[in-house]
């Protein structure tokens, strides 16, 4: 137990002078490895599962994933979908922030991370806004915590990570997380108006479309609908179109549907040469550094394992008599201590192989633990004094502080822990859904 | 002093392999030793094909592998793999562990790791959603199939090979991307194919086994003080643990058969009298095939084989 | 110099571009043939198997050099303040390049004791050793890297400048 605390604090030292996560994680776990066995031991764990993890087949939805993201951003889909939920939102006080929301909510059904999520609408919302004179903070806030939906509602690389961790389906990961990210949907919408009663200022109405303006702005909506339809379809094998019978494993869900936004932004003439190769060297950028991430937390949690810290833990929630919920409060509690500074990844790279024996050892559902974990990784994304879907809208908008944009975010974050609670307390929420398949 | 054996595992923490096998194993050791050994299973510290060096290097002290996820690193492990063998797991794995000694150590597959203990897992079925009551039924079905001879078995079958970890059995199945996978009868309960996989189209004697090796570090084994050393020897190592190893794998067969009977939508299918000889046919050429690898590798195969037969029988 | 480094660095991720193009041609043209064909690419295992390694290690170095790791700047406020920043980020890049030196050692052992064995895969019977010949070069040119853009980091140059991206 000692060592594995001693472990985590030089990880947060280290993580605090700006090493990167991954070196870390990795070097803390190799030097204690070393400590607990020996020196070539250490130094081979580490060269293997470089190798390994490197071409681990499961962890290849990662960059499919990552890849149908910005190929779905490149074929202009993104402000199609803000365009259809303005349509519909815009008229209503502070509306361009729940279409934003909403926006929000259906690209997130196409790409599998919160970053890309709210990077992505930060483009297209964010002029839109401050045309209409919404506030900086509601417009920015509507945003990140928007973005989070990205993890939630599937496809998430998030839950993938999960699911590939602890060998829990990630079909049914995946539609776990549709109702939870509905109600998402629905509480930031609640933030909003809140905002706005308090502060009519902070987002006038827009302008009204009439119906018909409404209906042609839907048709924007197909190539988004045939996305998320072909992969979630294809994962639960619910595609049979005879004599054609579309079952996809997640790799392949993933793969169907990187080509499937590659095909529409080609028949749309968004696609030149040299966009496709940027899209295609930034996929491989980004997958470079989360498996270097995936890598180092590996080692790090060889090192607890190995020094025993599961074993040490399940002991001594049983020499204390904690009842399964006091464990459950004290780990949700943690991920948002931990989640004040960890981004997502390496959040839920370095607690869940800790924490899952014991959750699922004291009798929870590892599907349902899998939503909490994400629940709580999305509230972290908008936490202070890391959060990084609020940088991301940082780095976007430029003129605006990341104070204003926390200040905004306090509503959207107050719903997100309402939401957590209301998960902790009715798990059928979560695992309605799932038990169909 | 007590010495403490760390053993790397990566299969499910519930599989017999763990709770039964590596768990008998560390008792078998605590018993012989005069509780001078302990041991304690971690999960997870690398993939499959990862065990061994973990093990030789000393990250962990021992571990169980499956052969099969090492192509081209064992040829000799293959000769349990062969179908035509009658019998069950624990006269399949002692036997295994006399030819062994007897043949297959010579080539040396093993080198540098301790080899504690080898074993087979019961036959191999197949285990289909959709209904197979015939050898014809198997063609084309998307199947699963491990490493190792089942890869050989699956192409004279004519079933289309799907590559998936062991994990994603379920969901591969459950979706429709797989229609089958061949496995032992006793994986039935730790995949849940009594859900996915409701047919089981039986071969008496399996259409193929599947070979496993317990092996530790040769450091750790030397480390050790020299009366432990031959108390492990002589009394666990080698054919004892083999043995056991074995007969988990049968009561873990038995108790998924029973299971199965016992669930109204599941049915077990046993090849018909003709569909046994046409197969026995196919059993003739994959063996050909096998043993001419393990001949080139410098084994007398068919004494081999001939020894594993005998030995069967005669258990 | 810089066209060295063009090279070293820029190359290899068009390599990873290609791969990842080839990985998704490649599971959507296998997921068709089987749906339609029933006839899967036997060997798509392997083959996404080799790419993803090809994909992550041909990516590694050039991310390396550029600090685009993910990192958490919460102190950078605090270590401006003291104009400690440059000291900071040349010391972490030396840290980490000099770490990964053992690990890299090891995988060339690890690709020889696998060729030793003759380990291969499945269906195509490709040797593995070549592909842990290729990480372990990838990580002797990341560690290589990261020692570059410490250099580079204290001469106060910046390593973000010094590889042309279009
Ligand atoms: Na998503
Ligand atoms: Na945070």
């Amino acid at each position: 137990m000692t060592e594995s605390l001693i472990g985590f604090a030089a990880v947060l030292v280290l993580v605090l002078l700006r090493m990167p996560i991954a070196f870390a994680m990795g070097l803390v776990g190799m030097v204690g490895y070393m400590i607990e066995t020996s020196y070539r031991g250490a130094i081979s764990m580490v060269g293997r599962l470089i190798i390994d993890t490197s071409q681990d087949y499961g962890l290849s939805v990662v960059p499919l994933f990552v890849l149908m993201g910005l190929l779905v951003n490149k074929s202009g889909i993104s402000r199609e979908l803000y365009q259809v939920s303005n349509a519909f939102l815009g008229h209503l006080r502070g509306g361009l922030a729940m279409a934003t929301v909403v926006a929000c909510g259906g690209f997130a059904a196409i790409c599998g991370s919160s970053l890309a999520t709210a990077a992505t609408m930060s483009k297209v919302a964010m002029p839109e806004m401050r045309k209409y004179g919404y506030a900086d903070s509601l417009s920015t806030a509507s945003i990140a915590a928007g973005g989070t939906l990205g993890i939630l509602i599937p496809p998430s690389v998030i839950l993938v990570i999960y699911g590939l961790l602890t060998e829990t389906s990630i079909g049914k990961l995946f539609i776990a997380g549709i109702v939870p990210g509905i109600m998402g949907i629905l509480f930031y919408l609640l933030a909003v108006r809140f905002t706005v009663a308090r502060n009519p200022d902070a987002g006038p109405a827009g302008p009204r479309t009439d119906w018909a303006g409404r209906i042609t702005a839907l048709k924007g909506v197909w190539a988004v609908l045939l996305l998320f339809g072909l992969v979630i379809g294809g994962l639960y094998g619910a595609l049979d179109f005879w004599p054609l019978h579309l079952a996809f494993s997640p790799t392949e869900a993933a793969g169907m549907g990187a080509a499937g936004a590659f095909l529409i932004a080609l028949a749309r003439g968004s696609l030149s040469f040299a966009a496709l190769r940027e899209v295609l060297s930034e996929t491989a950028t980004t997958t470079a550094s989360l498996f270097s991430v995936l890598i180092g937390a590996w080692v790090f949690s060889n090192f607890v394992n190995i020094a025993g810290l599961p074993e040490a833990l399940q002991g001594g929630v049983t020499s204390m008599g904690l009842s399964p919920w006091m464990v459950m409060a004290m780990i949700v509690l943690i991920y948002v201590v931990l989640g004040c500074v960890f981004e997502s990844l390496s959040m839920l790279l370095l607690t869940v192989p800790i924490f899952f024996p014991l959750v699922t050892g004291l009798g929870f559902d590892p599907v349902w633990f899998g939503i909490i974990v994400v629940v709580v990784t999305e509230i972290s994304l908008i936490t202070p004094p890391v959060g990084l879907n609020v940088f991301i809208l940082k780095g976007v908008v430029g003129d605006v502080s990341t104070g204003t944009i926390f200040r905004g975010v306090t509503p959207f974050w107050v719903v997100d822990i309402l939401r957590l609670l209301l998960l902790l307390a009715i798990p059928g929420l979560v695992l309605f859904l799932p038990s169909f398949l | 002093a007590e010495t403490k054996v760390t053993v790397s595992t990566w299969l499910p923490p519930t599989h017999p392999i763990n709770t039964q096998m590596l768990q008998g194993l560390i008792d078998m050791m605590g018993e012989a030793t005069g509780g001078e050994i302990t041991g304690e299973l971690k999960h997870g510290l690398a993939p499959p094909p990862a065990q061994m060096d973990l093990v030789m290097d000393g990250a962990a002290d021992m571990t169980i592998i499956f052969h099969g996820y090492q192509p081209g690193r064992f040829v000799g492990t293959k000769l349990i793999e062969i179908p035509g063998y009658e019998g069950n797991a624990e006269a399949a794995s002692v036997a295994y562990w006399r030819v062994h000694e007897a043949h297959l150590a010579q080539l040396n597959e093993h080198r540098g790791v301790k080899l504690v203990a080898l074993n087979t897992h019961g036959p191999g079925q197949i285990h289909s959603n959709k209904t197979v009551e015939s050898l014809a039924d198997l063609q084309g079905l998307k199947t699963r199939l491990g490493g190792g001879v089942s890869a050989d078995v699956g192409a004279e079958l004519g079933l289309i090979g799907i590559q998936v970890p062991a994990p994603k059995v379920y969901e591969t199945l459950s979706s429709g991307a797989a229609d089958a996978v061949a496995m032992n009868i006793g994986e039935r309960t730790g995949f849940k194919l009594n859900e996915v996989a409701k047919n089981v189209y039986e071969m008496p004697g399996g259409f193929y086994r599947g070979s496993f090796a317990v092996l530790m570090s040769q450091e750790k084994f030397d480390s050790l003080p020299a009366d432990v050393q031959k108390a492990l020897d002589d009394n666990v190592f080698g054919e004892p643990a083999s043995r056991m190893m074995g007969a988990v794998w049968d009561s873990h067969d038995a108790k998924a058969r029973a299971a199965t009977e016992a669930t109204p939508d599941n049915r077990i299918v046993t090849a018909s009298a003709e569909d046994q000889a046409a197969f026995a046919e196919m059993a003739t050429r994959i063996q050909a095939k096998i043993l001419a690898e393990l001949a080139e590798a410098g084994v007398d195969a068919e004494a081999a084989r001939a020894m594993v037969i005998q030995d069967m029988a005669a258990n | 110099m810089p066209r060295i480094l063009n090279l070293v660095f820029r190359l290899p991720v068009a390599l990873a571009s290609l791969a990842l193009f080839l990985l998704m041609a490649m599971t959507f043209a296998d997921v068709i043939l089987r749906s339609a064909f029933n006839a899967p690419i036997e060997a798509a295992t392997e083959l996404t198997r080799l790419l993803m390694a090809l994909i992550v290690f041909s990516a590694l170095p050039m991310i390396s050099f550029q600090g685009h790791h993910i990192a958490v700047d919460l102190l950078d406020g605090l270590f401006a303040r003291f104009r400690l920043e440059r000291a900071r980020d040349v010391a972490i890049s030396l840290m980490c390049g000099g770490m990964l030196f053992w690990p890299a050692n090891r995988m060339i052992d690890l690709a020889e004791r696998a060729r030793s064995y003759g380990d291969q895969t499945e269906y195509l019977n490709i040797p593995t050793y070549y592909i842990g010949w290729f990480i372990a070069i990838s990580a002797f040119v990341t560690a290589a890297a990261l020692i570059l853009r410490g250099g580079a980091l204290a001469l106060g140059r910046d390593p973000e400048q010094m590889v042309r991206h279009d």
